[in-house]
């Protein structure tokens, strides 16, 4: 077990320092000083995601990560989070499309009571795992499915887009939360069968920032974590993906007042240059009051109530995405024309420079923004780790964006954003019964 | 060589370190201005907020909501540029700009990075001073505000606050959502807004708020130079008082929304003014009661039963007297039995103290994770406009710690039995009404609504 030392690089000057390790079972460990609170954040994540889940077993990844909280050997049912708040600890999970995150922040003096916790689950999960509180958490989670998906305005459109940009075979195609019909027929088997593939050492990485010396806090996690045996090689996920080949198109009814359209195109995967070309466009078009379609849909000819767009940061293939409000009493065919146009324009040329310098800043305060707070920095110091096995890339994303000329944003446009790869889904006031 | 580690019991915590609330500034300035300043350098970010007595606690019943619409204009023209020149030259910048009001103030917001503070300041005094709240902005704030409405009332957890809001409050401001009604906010006018802002912007009697990566003292001395109160403003008026009738018995109000996927559930009753002496072992009872993961009602409808994703409660504090509520969304066949579980732990609240071991784990967790709630500019910006909006003392988060910390079992039921009226509360639920009355038999009289048809004026929008 060696450390090696990064040299934190950013324009700004801000710095994010950080030291690495990985295990003898493979457990990757970043250590990330920060002394200016009495905190401490234990961010664990896990490659794996709903990306590795197949059709009629979707939903599994997330399933599992509830199960996760209801105990371990060491740890009875119910008390994870009883143990973490009974410090001031503030915990959850996360499960999305290529990884599962699992995160606590404590009271620096806390560190070992959040690495017990983890390394007991990581460890010594199976002993616990009760058919009583699979069917409990089953319950939970259709519960989350109905707030958050079938009882939310709108709530279906995200998934059918994803499951036309995607044809079926390819893991982005079905929902992370799952389908409600493969949610009721999980297994116990098969929740032994994920954990045992999944859940290894040399398939996670654990992030440790805040209040912190990094030789004592490896000492630590070596001592919790050094024990659990190293799991078999994780099965890659290969996702080949041909060209759509012809637009794409669904209409769906909602019991919604204002119609809404969502077109979306595949991306270059997360990390890769032209990602962030296209996170530069989303700004060039909606980021702000001035952005080119808020100013010429919302703000001048106010036939869309709001717009937005957004690129999605997955690892095999990246989603961009825009959505559009009609107003009242204007048709979503409009809303739809219009946003096409500027398409078409940003295909056409590199975006005027003040539109771009203005996409370029806002990336770099929303970054600043958001390293504000200790469990951001630390998912991404895990999600540059698990992706690429690179924790600096953590403190060069400004750079990223900064390397960016303004024609990569036409030439991403221009072959991703076209025609034949494109996807609508129009959501529509359901007709009176 | 591997340190051992036992597995058996939580490991013991080491020492804590010390917290305290960051250093801050306050002045009182010449003409009446406060202000407060804090040095937050993690990032190289400032965010400056002027916070004026200009709530939606202070629009007439009929004016709903004056107060939000006038924030919503306040910054959309200046008397040296307009709407789309200001958000063109800030954003270039990388800068944001927020102008809102909720229940106690009116503010304005501006986040920028560090290097731009004068320009920032320029800006706040521009859009604080000299506004033109232009007849084209208006009309087509209206719109957008009406086109809101008109979503929010397809959207079943907004219809659930709306209709417990006009249940718990008919009559008073509270009684309206934040964006108004569709009545008023066709006649509301530039004159009206105009006149709210010339009563309520003064900056006298407002504050201004300074935190980033600044330099406290400095901050101080540009904001008093570029924004001075105009001689002889006179501050905003107090506040109204809010004095809601009480409720009568356990009444359920069933939104029908057939087909619905869940039910949205919602139980609550007036609660008390954010300066209520109360209000400190309140907000721990409610912590024990439904205010995090590990409370009572999370537990009980989440972890035992799987009725719902998640439950919780909470006081909220206001000039006036707020409300208490239960807020979660549970399946529809388990609506009248999570309601009777809800009803059933403010029950045993009132009725025996909270157990030793609960209260002690309720305030250890209120004080470890006091740091982690100041982490960002905007956690500490949001703590000093409380000390500013409720006349806070300023030692308020110094001492908060060793508040926490005296808060006893007694303290805690006595606010219950006084402050949580399971008997005297209004039950909202957003669903079938056909599966969902049948539930509450037993409970309490119920009242169907069911959606207004569609107001024409709203659905012909040019």
């Amino acid at each position: 077990m060696t450390l090696t030392t990064s040299e934190p690089i950013s324009r700004l000057g801000l710095q994010l320092p950080f030291e690495r390790a990985t295990l003898a079972n493979g457990l990757r460990v970043v250590l990330h000083p920060d002394r200016s609170l009495p905190l401490i954040t234990v961010n664990l994540w896990y490659h794996v995601g709903s990306k590795n889940e197949r059709p009629g077993r979707t939903g599994f990844a997330h399933l599992f990560e509830h199960m996760l909280f209801q105990g371990s050997e060491h740890v009875p049912a119910n008390e994870h989070f009883r143990f973490l708040q009974q410090v001031g600890g503030v915990a959850n999970g996360s499960t999305w499309y290529d990884r599962t995150n699992y995160f606590e922040t404590l009271p620096s003096n806390c560190l070992d009571l959040g690495l017990w916790l983890e390394s007991d689950r990581m460890g010594f999960f199976l002993p616990a795992l009760t058919q009583e509180s699979l069917d409990t958490q089953r319950g939970v989670v259709m519960n989350e499915r109905r707030q958050r998906v079938d009882n939310q305005p709108y709530g279906r459109s995200t998934e059918r887009m994803h499951e036309l940009l995607y044809p079926g075979d390819h893991p982005y195609h079905w929902p992370v939360i799952g389908y409600m019909e493969d949610i009721a027929a999980a297994t116990l088997e098969e929740v032994r069968q994920f954990f045992q593939t999944y859940y290894a050492p040399n398939n996670a990485v654990l992030t440790l920032a805040g209040d912190l010396d990094p030789d004592t806090a490896l000492k630590r996690v070596e001592a919790w974590f050094g024990e659990i045996p190293a799991g078999p090689l994780v099965p890659p996920v290969v996702a080949p993906l041909s060209p759509l080949g012809g637009e794409q198109r669904a209409l769906l009814e909602d019991d919604v007042s204002l119609p809404r359209v969502y077109m979306g195109f595949r991306a270059p995967a997360y990390g890769e240059r032209g990602w962030y070309a296209a996170d530069l466009l989303t700004g060039v078009l909606t980021g702000g009051k001035s952005s080119v379609l808020y100013r010429d849909l919302v703000y001048e000819r106010q036939i869309a109530q709001d717009v937005a767009a957004w690129v999605s940061p997955y690892e095999k293939v990246g989603t961009f995405m825009i959505v559009a409000t009609a107003k009242p009493g204007i048709p979503i065919e409009t809303v739809e024309r219009a946003v096409l146009e500027h398409v078409d324009r940003a295909a056409a040329a590199p975006p005027d420079a003040a539109d771009f310098e203005r996409s370029r800043n806002r990336m770099l305060t929303e970054l600043y923004s958001g390293l504000q707070k200790l469990d951001n920095r630390a998912d991404l110091f895990s999600q540059f780790t698990t992706y690429f096995d690179d924790p600096a890339g953590a403190a060069a994303e400004a750079d990223r964006y900064l390397e960016v000329e303004p024609r990569e944003l036409a030439d991403y446009a221009s072959r991703w954003m076209t025609e034949a790869e494109r996807v609508v889904v129009t959501v529509v006031p359901r007709k009176a019964s | 060589m591997m340190t051992e580690v036992i597995r058996t019991a939580p490991p013991p915590a080491g020492e804590l370190r010390p917290f305290r609330f960051p250093a801050f500034v306050k002045r009182s300035l010449p003409g009446g201005l406060t202000v407060y300043a804090a040095r937050m350098a993690g990032v190289p970010l400032f965010s400056l907020e002027l916070s004026a007595r200009a709530g939606a606690h202070r629009d007439p019943v009929e004016q709903a909501r004056l107060a939000t619409f006038t924030a919503s204009v306040i910054d959309e023209g200046t008397r040296r540029r307009d709407s789309m020149e200001i958000a063109a030259w800030l954003e270039r910048l990388g800068g944001y700009l927020v102008s809102a009001a909720d229940w106690d103030t009116g503010f304005v917001v501006v986040a920028m990075l560090a290097q731009h503070l004068d320009a920032g300041l320029g800006l706040l005094a521009e859009i604080a001073l000299t506004p033109t709240f232009p007849e084209k902005e208006i009309e087509r704030i209206r719109q957008q505000r009406l086109a809101e409405l008109m979503r929010r009332g397809y959207d079943p957890g907004a219809q659930a606050d709306d209709r417990l809001a006009e249940v718990i409050y008919g009559g008073t401001p509270y009684s309206a959502p934040l964006l108004g009604r569709v009545e008023s906010l066709r006649t509301l006018d530039r004159d009206a807004l105009l006149a709210f802002y010339d009563r309520h912007y003064s900056l006298a009697g407002a504050t201004v708020i300074a935190v980033g990566d600044l330099d406290p003292e400095d901050a101080v001395r540009r904001i008093e130079e570029s924004l001075a109160p105009r001689p002889g403003q006179e501050p905003a008026p107090a506040a109204p008082a809010i004095r809601p009738a009480p409720l009568a018995g356990i009444s359920i109000h069933i939104v029908d929304r057939p087909g619905s996927a869940q039910t949205e559930l919602r139980l609550g009753h007036a609660g008390v003014p954010r300066t209520h002496p109360e209000w400190f072992p309140l907000n721990v009872l409610n912590m024990v009661l439904g205010g995090k993961f590990t409370s009572r009602i999370n537990l009980n409808l989440r972890e035992r039963h799987s009725y719902t994703y998640g439950a919780n409660s909470r006081f909220s504090g206001r000039l006036g007297p707020g409300p208490f509520v239960v807020d979660t969304a549970v399946a529809t066949e388990s609506t009248g039995a999570a309601t009777r579980e809800v009803l059933g732990e403010l029950r045993r609240i009132r009725e025996e103290p909270v157990e030793i071991q609960e209260l002690e784990e309720t305030l250890s967790y209120m004080i470890g994770v006091y740091p982690y709630t100041l982490q960002s500019m905007g956690d500490v910006a949001k703590r000093l406009e409380i000390l500013s909006t409720y006349g806070l003392p300023d030692d308020y988060y110094d001492t908060y710690l060793e508040r926490l910390a005296a808060v006893t079992r007694e303290d805690l039921l006595k606010g219950a039995r006084e402050h949580l009226h399971p008997d005297r509360i209004a039950v909202v639920a957003v669903g079938p009404a056909d599966e969902l009355v049948p539930q509450f038999e037993g409970v309490g009289e119920v009242t169907v609504y069911r959606r207004e048809p569609e107001p024409a004026a709203v659905a012909s929008s040019d």
